[in-house]
């Protein structure tokens, strides 16, 4: 729904880098040189940022 | 015992700790993550929230927030002397208010304190057209043993590898060729290492090398570690504060022994 703010795993915060990284990918740019450049090494962070589903505007649909 | 600083900047941080065990390396990687006290948002006050976050998911969300800390100026609040009640000098009130349609994020927490401000740019709650929110939060001191919001930093650590290479090599190139890091060179007759900090012991050069020139170890007396900040504390000092930790306990051990 959000980006989670730290990884499950390992606790390091990743949600600020989630909307350059977004950008990013959506300009078409190689998923895996984005998460190099913001530095992001480990694999257990790089899966929260790959595998980062967005639905938040259609919960907006059914709130108050 | 020594500690030596190979680069550190303001999130990250890599050391080499030398005449040292295996056992206080991973005392020490134990201690920055779970016992170097951090602020972290602890109670949440909820005045207005019409966003499609339930209230406890929003106050977990802003729970992880990492908030600069400045240690010398708060208590851990069970040592405070308030009694634990929550005062100003181990509380820390921020505040925030939001209408859609917007995207909150933890740098609209304001702080009453420039110093002690929460790290920008984490998308809290998506708020649509008419939805309020209106909160006060109290960060606290904290442990990461407690909860993981309170963590300080990541880190780990691994043996410096020592690299040696024999009398018998030919310079033949196989293991430059096959060294995943590219630290493996040829110098003259002989192949040498490079940067070894960056070697990370695959021994794919012992077992590409058909002299068996290449001998590969790892110490057990020296360690690279590695510190990645949360953003509550720069690195180096969450490596000072948990020396200061194992020392008190030290401490405490020898009284009650």
């Amino acid at each position: 729904m959000l980006i989670p703010v730290r990884c499950f795993s390992c606790g390091a915060v990743v949600a600020d880098k989630y909307e350059e990284f977004r950008r990013r990918v959506e300009q078409k740019e190689n998923p895996k040189e984005v998460l190099d450049s913001l530095g992001v090494e480990r694999y257990c962070c790089r899966r929260m940022l790959l595998s980062q589903g967005e639905f938040m505007e259609s919960m907006h649909a059914k709130g108050p | 015992m020594e500690l030596k600083v190979l680069s550190a900047d303001d999130r990250r941080a890599r050391v080499v700790l030398s005449d040292s065990s295996p056992a206080y390396a991973n005392a020490l990687r134990r201690a920055m993550i779970a016992e170097v006290p951090t602020l972290a948002i602890e109670d949440v006050i909820i005045y207005e929230n019409t966003s499609p976050l339930y209230d406890e998911i929003l106050a977990h969300r802003l729970g992880l927030v990492p908030i600069r800390t400045d240690l010398s100026r708060l208590n851990l609040r069970e040592e405070c002397s308030c009694g634990g009640e929550g005062c100003a000098s181990c509380t820390l009130t921020l505040s925030l208010e939001a209408e859609g349609e917007r995207m909150v994020y933890s740098h609209d927490l304001r702080s009453p304190d420039p110093e002690m401000t929460p790290m920008p740019g984490i998308p809290i709650v998506k708020l649509a057209e008419g939805q309020r929110l209106k909160l006060e939060a109290e960060a606290v001191l904290g442990r990461g043993r407690e909860h993981a919001k309170w963590q300080a930093a990541v880190v780990g650590y691994k043996y410096y590898p020592e690299v040696e290479v024999l009398e018998s090599c030919t310079a033949c190139g196989d293991c430059v060729e096959v060294c995943p890091r590219g630290i493996m060179k040829l110098d003259g007759s002989r192949a040498r290492a490079e940067e070894v900090e960056r070697c990370i012991l695959c021994r794919a050069c012992v077992q590409e090398c058909r002299e068996n020139a290449i001998e590969l170890r790892a110490s057990d007396s020296r360690f690279i570690f590695t510190i990645e900040s949360t953003g509550a504390l720069p690195p180096l000092e969450v490596l000072r504060q948990a020396c200061r930790c194992i020392s008190k306990k030290a401490e405490r051990m020898i009284a009650l022994l």
